[in-house]
């Protein structure tokens, strides 16, 4: 743009800039992209107006945790980082276990800030740090879709990713979580590797690899970009479209990405050693097999080359899978872990890892979750993708690929929307970009040629279209759509598009931007009232509790109690360690006296529940607490019965009609202990809407430490041995009778005491013992 | 009538001195045909008369477990025979197993050929899987909560070593089926497509693929996925007539998810009869006459009347089951 605005004053400053339509689609496209940045980033902010710069939720504690952490410590010690706050007395090598990507990317920008003299502290970084990247994103998703179709389509994407909840339900502000920074990752990669199969130049593939290190640096879900990648090749062999450009970009790709994806701590060896990987070296030994053929092919070009080409490939893809699985059997290879494996066959999980599905986000998708968070994307995405397909090129190939495999993924599992999510704006921009392309074209044909330039350079950049544009020349009026159609399509769809915006900023405003540390509640008369009870019970936490006291809680709320209140916890939200997390929730499903064994044992000094009941607060501990006996029912079976905790017909109650086991667990105990609030009947519970069947008994083993104001969180201190079950002595026997003693003063060696003498002091002590 | 009095009385006798006798002889014996029966048989089929002496009568040292179903086809019972495979699972598995050491057997009792037991036990559903411990009566625990820990061999294996602490590792057959239905499938593509090597036109055919990928988005965007997972019911019948759309946002019918996708279909239909009226992506070669251009005005009107109609029930229905959504277009 610059360049070209200097040039052209010379001949007529007006008509000159409207002439150079590459200038104007350059101006428009920057404009364009900056405000959907602008966009992006305004909509993200609701939860920063409503509450205040905090962090959200429970994993970005972590995240925040350990970025804090890393610009104290420098970024070695992070790397060394062991962390004896977390999984008391296990602990947790913190460098080796997390994907460092995010912390880095925020180290660094806290780092240049202030380099130049910029004064901002690391968690209004962290805090920001996602609606920053949703704009990086939109652009990415603009270079990737005008690689795919035309210009014009990726500023639709663009714009329809800057907003899009199904986006922005991971990269509202506060939302400090890997997957902020990684679907920019994902898009960027995918944009580099499409340019690098249609240069087939090895520069634009170790740019490839170099973003797909930052991925591997930032997410987990990497393995999607290493499946997929392959799995284009793959497809492309198929359709017999093998080309030198695909072998140079794929082979450069897999190597360097390979090798620098193992630089990760975290990832390590995985990349050669387990299944998820495969798929990759796999393509790779095959592409390898298909060169060497073509290169015999080219050598001597007669004979029956065809066949052998297609036999020898086959041949080859057979003795690659039948390595593969060799190896696995062997057990070289680790086999599909229980995450991936559940996407396949959906009831694994169920069955197996209570742990993963008792996380909500893993449950499958119902249409409507589609809808919210889509929109009108999710009935219009299916027309770019028709006319992908129909219009079939390397790129696009590619593209479907990746439509097909997000929409699955997306309906086993509600946290995949979001790698569905840009594709999505993708197919839609270009669905959009080809019908708005047409109706606005025509219909320009007999305009001043200034004018039609100027909008045909809005939708309209790329090559190909743009030389079709002139060939249907001269249309008579007859012919064509005519002018109330095309005006009536335009309307119809900027109202669509208009219901969309809305939508989002609804969906986004409404779903996506609560804190969920600070709870607000709503009066009838729309009165806002906030519920700090979280922060509070934290702060308590850090300011009246012993430096090492160790917090025992579900592991929900172990990053916070680890970010916020900086105690040492038990188990916390990185789930490796099964059996530990049985552990405490077998504590907690016990009664008081066997979950006293289980406490003393892990040397608890304090117990954290989250109890709703008197506010209505649905996510609290009670409602977990079968999760809980699920996950210790699986390590401990001789114990625990989740039978024992249903009522004869099966149903989970609190009230008097609840099973005797579990009106006597501990996890009740501590929810309902001396609770009087919560409405007509004093002590009623509002969550469950019921009585509790268990009231006003005592607690032995622990002692009630703190309860927030609205009973939201309650703290309990664990007695120590010598404080209870000690038999009561009346008063009058506690007297220690001095009778027997003979008084000092009366004995005839009547000596002088010194003060401060102790010797003298102990030798009078065994003398009287004796 | 003395004689006989006589008689019933040295018959008491000597059933009295035998009875000692057979109690320590008849569990031996018990468990020795128990253990013939079970080498034969892995699950022994049991009438009232075995059902009584074999897991009712005292004299046992072991645990019986017992499956009460209704097999025959006349009861219609569609999940006793799925009930049935696992249990013959976790009964093989057992048999075969190191453990075997006649403290556990596995019966089984037909309602057509037991109806005696079903009475006694005053059970009125199958199919049922109670335990019978050695000693004592069963407890409420004793029978097994399908709804609960589900209808799979692992699930039973879990319960029979909750209630006996006898282990049983599941060793399920390995499952053919699936692996020879692939092959077959497999090896049908190939011979189909050798047949047809002279003309493989029909695999250029990029309409075929575009509909099949569209359509796999539809199935999948409608929530197929979550209806195969979680099994809802085909529609909700209630008092005021037949309910198609589920109320709440967590939940669907299947019949919905039908609804929803026709409603996808219906929009991206228009949409692209939209495009095309208006020239497609490859516009060069229509022929442009006025009878054509009348046709591509209706065409394109049709279009964007599909577009409009379908989207705004689209989103009514989903304003329907959101609360407080405020949102409309066209219908409320």
């Amino acid at each position: 743009m610059p360049a070209s605005s200097v040039e052209k004053p010379l001949n007529s400053p007006n008509k000159g800039l409207f002439n150079n339509t590459a200038g104007f689609s350059t101006l428009i496209t920057v404009t364009v992209l900056l405000l959907a940045w602008l966009a992006g980033f305004a909509s993200r902010l609701f939860a920063v107006i409503r509450f205040e710069s905090i962090i959200h939720e429970f994993d970005p504690w972590f995240n925040y945790r350990s970025t804090a952490y890393m610009v104290q410590h420098g970024f070695y010690n992070f790397l060394n980082w062991f962390d004896e706050r977390a999984w008391y007395p296990l602990g947790r090598i913190v460098g080796g276990t997390v994907y460092p990507g995010l912390m880095i990317t925020s180290g660094t920008i806290h780092w240049i800030l202030h380099t130049l003299n910029i004064p901002i502290h690391i968690r209004d970084i962290c805090v920001f740090l996602a609606p920053v990247f949703s704009g990086l994103t939109a652009i990415a998703t603009y270079l990737l879709t005008s690689e795919l179709w035309s210009r014009g389509a990726g500023l639709f994407a663009a714009c329809f990713i800057a907003i899009v909840p199904g986006y922005s339900s991971r990269s509202v502000a506060g939302s400090y979580d890997n997957e902020g920074i990684a679907i920019f990752a994902l898009q960027f990669t995918y944009y580099l590797w499409l340019k690098s199969v249609k240069s087939g130049s090895v520069f634009w593939s170790v740019c490839t690899a170099l973003s797909y290190f930052y991925m591997v640096s930032a997410w987990g879900g990497y393995v999607f970009i290493i499946n997929l990648i392959p799995l284009h090749v793959f497809v492309l062999l198929i359709m017999g479209r093998f080309s030198q450009r695909l072998f140079v970009s794929y082979t450069v790709f897999y190597i360097i990405g390979l090798l620098l994806s193992m630089q990760i701590p975290f990832v390590g060896f995985q990349p050669i050693r387990t299944s998820e990987h495969m798929a990759a070296s796999g393509v790779f030994a095959l592409l390898m097999a298909i060169g060497a053929l073509k290169y015999l092919h080219s050598l001597n070009p007669k004979g029956q080359w065809k066949q052998l080409l297609i036999l020898g490939g086959l041949l080859a893809a057979a003795a690659v899978f039948i390595a593969v699985v060799l190896l696995t059997y062997m057990g070289v290879i680790a086999p599909w872990s229980g995450r991936f494996y559940s996407l396949w066959d959906t009831g694994y999980a169920k069955i197996h890892i209570p742990i993963i599905a008792s996380v909500s986000e893993h449950q499958p998708t119902t249409w409507s979750s589609f809808f919210f968070d889509l929109h009108v994307l999710v009935c219009t995405f299916p027309v770019g993708l028709w006319y992908c397909i129909k219009n079939i090129n390397d790129e696009r190939v590619f593209v479907a690929l990746y439509a097909l495999s997000a929409v699955y993924f997306a309906g086993v599992m509600v946290r995949l929307m979001l790698t569905l999510t840009p594709v999505v704006c993708v197919l839609a921009g270009i669905a959009f970009s080809i019908l708005l392309d047409l109706v606005l074209r025509e219909d320009e044909l007999p305009i001043p040629q200034t004018e039609s330039e100027e909008s045909k350079s809005l939708y309209d950049k790329a090559g190909k279209l743009k030389k079709r544009a002139h060939e249907p020349t001269l249309p008579t009026d007859n012919t064509g759509l005519g002018m109330n159609v095309r005006s009536g399509i335009l309307i119809a769809f900027m109202i669509l598009l208009m219901l969309f915006s809305v939508h989002c900023t609804w969906a986004t405003s409404n779903a996506y931007s609560s804190p969920s540390i600070v709870l607000a509640s709503y009066g009838n008369d729309g009165s806002r009232k906030i519920l700090d009870d979280f922060r509070e019970a934290y702060g308590w936490l850090s300011q009246n509790t012993a430096e090492d006291a160790r917090v025992m809680s579900w592991w929900d709320y172990g990053y916070q109690i680890a970010g916020m209140g900086n105690r040492t916890t038990l188990v916390d939200n990185n789930t490796w360690n099964n059996s530990h997390i049985a552990l405490v929730g077998k504590a907690m499903a016990s009664n008081e006296s066997a979950a006293y064994e289980i406490m003393t044992m892990l040397d608890v000094d304090y117990v954290l529940v989250i109890f709703g009941g008197a506010i209505g607060y649905s996510g609290d501990d009670i409602n977990k607490f079968i999760w809980m006996v699920r996950i210790a029912e699986g390590e401990h079976p001789k114990d625990i019965h989740e039978a024992d905790y249903f009522t004869e017909r099966g149903e989970y109650r609190v009230d008097s009609e609840a099973s005797k086991t579990m009106l006597n667990c501990l996890m009740y105990k501590l929810s309902y202990y001396r609770y009087d609030s919560g409405g007509s009947p004093p002590g009623y519970d509002r969550t469950r809407g019921a009585l509790p069947g268990n009231r006003g008994f005592k607690l032995t083993y622990l002692e009630e430490a703190y309860t927030t104001e609205h009973w939201l969180v309650r703290i309990y201190r664990v007695k120590k041995p010598d404080e209870f079950n000690r038999p009561r002595i009346p008063l009058a026997k506690r007297i220690i009778s001095t009778t027997n003693a003979v008084s000092k003063k009366t004995s005839k060696r009547r000596k002088g005491l010194l003060k401060n003498k102790p010797t003298l002091v102990k030798g009078k002590k065994v003398s009287r013992l004796e | 009538m003395k004689y006989k009095s006589l008689l019933v009385f040295s018959i008491l006798l000597t059933y009295y001195q035998s009875d000692a006798q057979n109690r320590a002889k008849g569990l031996e014996e018990k468990v020795q045909q128990l253990t013939d029966l079970t080498a034969k048989k892995s699950i022994i089929p049991l009438n009232f008369n075995k059902f009584k002496e074999y897991v009712k009568s005292p004299p046992k040292d072991y645990s019986f477990v017992v499956m009460f179903t209704a097999m025959a086809p006349s009861r219609r019972c569609a999940i006793c025979q799925h009930v049935f495979d696992e249990y013959l699972i976790v009964a093989n598995s057992f048999r075969f197993s190191q453990l075997n050491n006649n403290k556990l057997f596995f019966g089984i009792v037909d309602f057509d050929e037991g109806s005696d037991v079903f009475q006694m036990l005053r059970l009125n559903t199958a199919p049922v899987i109670m335990h019978f411990p050695a000693k004592g009566k069963p407890k409420p625990a004793d029978s097994m909560d399908f709804e609960r820990a589900g209808i799979h061999a692992e699930a039973i294996a879990k319960w029979i070593q909750d209630r006996t602490d006898i282990q049983i590792r599941v060793f399920r057959p390995p499952n053919y089926s699936g692996a020879f239905a692939f092959s077959t499938l497999v090896i049908l593509a190939g011979v189909f497509l050798y047949i047809r090597r002279k003309n493989l036109e029909f695999l250029y055919n990029k309409q075929m693929w575009a509909v099949a990928a569209v359509f796999f988005c539809f199935t999948m965007v409608s929530g197929q996925m979550w209806n195969q997972i979680r099994g809802p019911p085909f529609y909700h019948r209630s008092k005021n007539g037949p309910v198609y759309i589920n109320g709440g946002s967590h939940g669907q019918f299947v019949l919905e998810s039908y609804i929803v996708a026709i409603l996808n279909g219906a929009v991206v239909v228009g949409m692209i009869l939209m495009i095309e009226a208006a020239g497609g992506v490859r516009s060069t070669d229509i022929a442009r006459t006025t009878v054509e251009g009348k046709r591509r005005r209706f065409q394109s009107v049709v279009g964007l009347v599909l577009v409009c109609a379908f989207f705004s029930l689209l989103l009514s229905v989903f304003r329907a089951k959101t609360q407080g959504y405020p949102y409309s277009f066209l219908f409320k």
